[in-house]
């Protein structure tokens, strides 16, 4: 299976203090993996540097083996990688539909951005009954129904999405995360965070357990669901204690 | 009754202008934070290169104007955000501000240092008129400005939400972060509300000069009365920014007439007091929650 994302000995931070400690792990073409870890653990901050909103100190990642380590949001729009971070990414006094075009400024081209937007309002009839409604009288479920449906403008090659189930109720996480599943079976890579871990592991092909900024655990998500060692990742002691 | 509405349409006119500077403070502090205390002096600047054009190269108005409107937004648009906004940003909001003010002395100063102090008149952009409608007179002058300020924030507010440029600065200005993760180019977005915000303020010289007359003060308590507009109506907010103006240039009007014309400046001062005290978002402004 082709690697999708692959990052190599990645050191980074936020000012004097470093996150991620040479992290190495890969995420599998047309998959969906899954970074879990306790809070401070570094997995938003793993996102946040592949879409370059972070810096690499060190060490490499590389898209579908081309390197894209320090490269700009918009150069890695354009190169497939779209990122949905976590909690509200909408302009709320902008309709729906408003909402849903921003998401295609880099496609540069309006012909292209109106036949992908009415794909989108195809794909969620809900989004569609709204669409010019204010995006701020959306519910939960739906606001994140749009701005995953505003990635999917850019017709993703690698989807990085942060905590998508936060704050939502279990029926509306079942459907985000069968709409993420249905991503996945169509080709799109992604690689999500979540805190949710029984139920994202549920529905991930692999996933990858971080400890300070490294890889504690890696492997199939079931087979990692299954390990004991999974809880002292959580409650932690780390897993040197768990032995 | 018909004093009563000749003042308020006076009122009007002066509101509307009032209006327009207000909305420029809206505008820098939605996408950056920046609280422009040279906001007056933005006004002033243009109304002195219009003069300048007029006595000294001898232009017509609408030229001297174009011309005017170009180095503004060119001078105090983009220059002022490339000079004093881009490196005082990051030490905050105070700071900011406070260079803001020091831009205010240097620009005052320096039309007095080049042009004096004294009082110059100013063409007008309109013919002045007295027009009786009803037993009611009206200033043909009052209802262009009245009338000159609708159709700009009814053009503003067409590229505002009639354009995918437009749409993207209020994403900007609504949440930055989200934007740069959708590839929208923030900088060149801020950018462009700085040029909108001179061109407002020089649109505003244009309409404002004829009544005050130029001096190199021309901005002081223009720039502080806006101020108070925009706070009164919503610092976060462009229709808070207008409805403000409008109700301090109606009360003002109204309490120079009806109560004491030493006191109008204070109408404002006391309004503005009142809403920090009651209502701080404002009449239309949203609360506001900042990081710290």
């Amino acid at each position: 299976m082709a690697e999708a994302l692959a990052l190599a000995d990645v050191v980074a931070g936020y000012g004097q203090s470093t996150i991620l400690n040479g992290l190495s792990f890969a995420a599998e073409a047309g998959r969906i993996t899954t970074l879990i870890g306790a809070n401070g653990a570094g997995k938003s901050t793993v996102l946040k540097t592949v879409f370059g909103l972070l810096r690499p100190r060190q060490g490499s990642i590389r898209m579908h083996g081309e390197p894209i380590g320090g490269l700009e949001p918009r150069a890695l729009l354009a190169r497939g990688l779209v990122f949905v971070p976590q909690g509200r990414n909408l302009f709320p006094t902008l309709t729906v539909r408003h909402n849903l075009e921003l998401g295609g400024t880099t496609l540069g081209d309006r012909a292209l951005l109106r036949r992908r937007m009415d794909a989108v309002l195809e794909r969620f009839p809900r989004l569609r009954e709204r669409a010019e409604g204010q995006a701020s009288a959306l519910s939960g479920g739906e606001q994140k129904m749009l701005e995953i449906g505003r990635a999917l403008l850019l017709e993703p090659k690698v989807l990085l999405i942060d905590e998508p189930s936060i704050g939502l109720a279990p029926k509306v996480v079942a459907e985000v995360y069968a709409l993420l599943r249905g991503l996945a079976e169509s080709g799109v890579s992604i690689l999500m965070v979540e805190q949710n871990v029984r139920a994202a592991l549920g529905m991930s092909d692999a996933a990858v357990a971080l400890e300070q900024g490294r890889v504690g655990l890696m492997g199939p998500a079931a087979q990692v669901l299954a390990d004991t060692r999974i809880k002292a990742l959580f409650l932690g002691g780390g897993l040197a204690a768990a032995g | 009754m018909q004093e009563i509405l000749q003042v308020t349409i006076s009122g009007l006119a002066t509101g509307a202008i009032y209006a327009m500077v207000a909305m420029g403070f809206t505008l820098l502090w939605q996408t950056t934070s920046t609280i422009n205390f040279a906001q007056g002096e933005f006004v002033m600047l243009p109304a002195f290169l219009m003069l300048g054009g007029i006595v000294v190269l001898d232009l017509p108005l609408a030229v001297a104007f174009v011309g005017a409107l170009l180095i503004s937004a060119a001078l105090l648009g983009a220059a002022f955000k490339r000079a004093i906004i881009d490196p005082m940003i990051r030490h905050g909001v105070l700071p900011l501000a406070i260079a803001t003010i020091g831009l205010t002395l240097a620009l005052k100063n320096g039309v007095k240092a080049i042009y004096g102090a004294e009082a110059h008149p100013f063409p007008h952009p309109f013919p002045v008129e007295i027009w009786r409608v009803l037993g009611v007179a009206f200033s043909s002058y009052d209802i262009a400005v009245i009338a000159s300020v609708a159709a700009v924030v009814f053009a503003l507010n067409r590229f505002l939400n009639g354009t995918m440029t437009g749409r993207s600065m209020q994403a900007v200005a609504q949440n930055p972060e989200a934007a740069v993760v959708l590839g929208i180019d923030v900088k060149r977005l801020i950018l462009y509300t700085f040029v909108v915000n001179a061109a407002l303020a020089a649109a505003a010289a244009l309409l404002v000069t004829p009544v005050y007359l130029f001096k190199f003060d021309l901005g002081e308590s223009l720039g502080l009365k806006a101020f108070y507009a925009a706070i009164i109506g919503g610092f976060n907010q462009m229709r808070g920014a207008l409805v403000g103006g409008l109700i301090v240039g109606v009360l003002e009007n109204l309490s120079a007439v009806y109560f004491a014309p030493a006191y109008k400046d204070a109408v404002a001062l006391g309004l503005f007091v009142l809403v920090i005290l009651f209502r701080p978002e404002g009449l239309l402004g949203r609360e506001e929650a900042r990081r710290v």
